[in-house]
């Protein structure tokens, strides 16, 4: 070979290295899952799901053994009665030993697309939704299908199971609320733009609240299908991507620009705004009734107490996409753009550990 | 600097067509014809320097001067820009329209791949690209449905249980007629025509890889864009059909191209030593050299 036909060759190797890192490495960009329980911190991020020490932040186990770049992470993992059940971005959805991760227990293979949100569990079903635009609920013991819930979009909110319904976000405006036993639609609440985040549910009233992007915030009633509000009208709000929350008798969410806004649940009425200063894609998370914390794109933390106080600020090297954890006494955040994936502070701000991924 | 002046007004026009199309599909490929209309100048800039330089290249006195001068460089170098300056020839008026256009391709290709956003952070980022007069609402989510694909993932045609990669297919095939639809006519210089012969094998197979691997909205991507480059080089009159379809005639030579033969004739007749001609398969301009001494005869 003559040295001009080995620069085309070299061009085209570097041609195609170039368009496959356009095409955002493993075909997908996104944030680490995380999910918080008293014994374990479990992290899902790229090549691999991690079992960490809350106390310590000590690297506990890791599935798989060996990483491919080829599987890449993360749904948070949901975990119950020693099983941790996971998805990934080649299609399969698994059930593997908590404390153990790699002793795996089953593996559904028949969904075509991306698991990219938290499966809900209760009973025996496990309740997991994918972006090939279906919900699917699988026996949590064999991994077998029950049932399936198709939609026009990818799911990609985390659905929830309050008693015998399954409420479902979907991104083409609406929310469904299914039957847990055989996944038939009994009512869907209109809303006015793409539902990608789960809704609040409140256990004492029985009414679920969901923001969307169609910069609305909208509650209505579980058991009836009745729209009790819908606040955001004329309010400026920008798209709302979290679920809100609820804190001393307030519910409290936050836009896209970072305006946050507490209201009256049963009235929504509106009680006051104030601005974190930046953009908040997360969504917030209560401190034990008392207050609430805000993580802002930029890696800007806020703790507030109920009167808007600011208590306590920390700020992290990179950008959150995901609400803050609160678990105990610790604050968990997820970050990216920066080598480690996970901070934790006290409630009260003090510094915690910090987990970075073995190289 | 590249995404304000290029990728976000790509992004936001291909959303535009999604929005009047309502079909992400259909918008790519709109997307895809619309730009290449609007390079189709400089592509037609570039292949018109392309061919000049091939031209003087075989441009008898051009191949007479780089034999008497192929022992000093300086001079070479020297007599070749007067000649360049002489015909009014460039010798980057064919890199230049491509260079311009590769920003643009670069542009045409981020825009697709920050539309089809699949997780909620892209979804976060598309949503920071789009300008405040478009309503974000209307817009959001991309309906990633066309055909039997999700265009936010890789495509696979199920046919009795099996997923046959078709786009992947389609690309590698429509890469290879591409590829030899434009290649130049076959130089007395064997090399170059090995080299070509190389990067049409190889081109097809690392473009149908990338459909396979990639989201079907990149592969539907390759696949229009090698169609209407396809069509670019019909319209223009440069394709050579002859080198897909063995039964067609092939396109006659350019008189340059003839000159060449002559000249190179010429030198073999003066110089045997000096100029060798290889010939590496029969073609039109082979054909006439082989008649050639015939008719001396």
């Amino acid at each position: 070979m003559n040295k001009k036909f080995m620069r085309i060759l070299i061009l085209l190797v570097i041609s195609a290295a170039v368009l496959t890192g356009c095409a955002a490495g493993v075909r997908a960009e996104s944030t680490p899952g995380l999910t918080v329980t008293d014994d374990s911190v479990y992290v899902a991020y790229l090549s691999k799901v991690y079992q960490i020490d809350p106390a310590t932040g000590m690297l506990l186990s890791s599935y798989p053994d060996n990483s491919s770049a080829s599987l890449v992470m993360y749904a948070p993992p949901t975990v119950s009665e020693g099983g941790v059940y996971f998805g990934d971005l080649a299609n399969q959805f698994h059930k593997v030993k908590d404390g153990s991760l790699n002793q795996i227990q089953w593996t559904f293979k028949d969904a075509k697309g991306w698991y990219q949100a938290r499966a809900a569990m209760d009973g025996n079903l496990v309740i997991v939704p994918n972006s090939d635009r279906n919900v699917y609920a699988l026996n949590s013991d064999t991994g077998e299908l029950v049932w399936k819930y198709g939609g026009d979009f990818a799911f990609i909110a985390e659905p929830l199971i309050i008693g015998d319904k399954v409420v479902v976000s979907a991104q083409d405006s609406h929310i469904a609320v299914l039957n847990y036993s055989n996944g038939e639609e009994i009512y869907r609440i209109e809303t006015k733009g793409a539902v990608v985040s789960p809704p609040l549910y409140d256990p004492s009233s029985g009414n679920l609240f969901v923001g969307s992007f169609g910069k609305e915030m909208t509650s209505f009633n579980l058991a009836t299908g009745k729209i009790n509000w819908v606040y955001g009208e004329g309010k400026g709000l920008e798209t709302i991507w979290a679920t809100p929350i609820l804190v001393g008798n307030q519910l409290i969410f936050n836009d896209k620009s970072g305006k946050i806004v507490s209201l009256d649940p049963v009235t929504a009425q509106e009680q006051w705004t104030i601005d974190a200063g930046g953009t908040t894609i997360a969504g917030l998370a209560a401190i034990n009734d008392e207050g609430f914390v805000v993580a802002r794109e930029d890696g800007n933390i806020q703790a507030y107490n109920l009167d808007r106080i600011p208590t306590w600020t920390k700020t992290v090297p990179g950008n959150i996409y995901n609400a803050p954890v609160v678990h105990g006494d610790q604050i968990f955040i997820t970050v990216i753009n920066t080598d480690g994936i996970l901070y934790t502070y006290g409630i009260s701000g003090q510094d915690g550990w910090v987990f970075t991924p073995p190289k | 600097m590249l995404d304000t002046i290029i990728v976000q007004p790509f992004t936001n026009l291909l959303l535009i067509i999604t929005m009047l199309v309502k079909n992400f599909g259909v918008a790519i490929i709109l997307f895809t014809i619309f730009i290449k209309l609007l390079t189709h100048p400089l592509t037609a800039r570039q292949l018109k320097s392309t061919q000049a330089m091939q031209d003087l290249q075989n441009d008898p006195s051009f191949k007479k001067m780089q034999i008497k001068y192929k022992d000093n460089k300086e001079k070479l170098a020297e007599e070749q820009m007067r000649i360049y300056r002489e015909k009014g020839i460039s010798p980057f008026g064919s890199c230049l329209p491509l260079l311009i256009q590769f920003p643009i391709i670069i542009g045409l290709y981020q825009a697709i791949i920050r539309v089809m956003a699949s997780t909620p952070l892209e979804l976060a980022k598309l949503e920071r690209f789009i300008y405040p007069f478009l309503d974000v609402n209307k817009i959001l989510p991309i309906q990633n449905r066309f055909l039997w694909m999700d265009l936010g993932q890789p495509e696979r045609l199920m046919v009795f249980g099996y997923g046959i990669p078709v786009l992947a297919i389609l690309v590698a095939l429509t890469t290879l007629i591409q590829s030899r639809v434009m290649q130049p006519p076959t130089q007395a210089n064997d090399q170059a025509g090995s080299m070509n012969n190389s990067m049409m094998m190889m081109m097809p197979l690392m473009m149908g890889y990338m459909a396979y691997q990639f989201s079907a909205g990149l592969a539907l991507y390759f696949l229009v864009s090698n169609l209407t480059t396809v069509v670019q080089y019909v319209a223009m009159g440069k394709a050579d059909w002859s080198r897909i379809f063995p039964w067609m005639k092939p396109k006659e030579p350019a008189s340059a191209q003839k000159a060449i033969i002559e000249a190179e004739l010429d030198d073999e007749d003066d110089e045997e030593e000096e100029v060798p001609v290889k010939v590496s398969k029969p073609s039109a301009r082979s054909a006439v050299k082989r008649q050639r001494p015939k008719m001396k005869r």
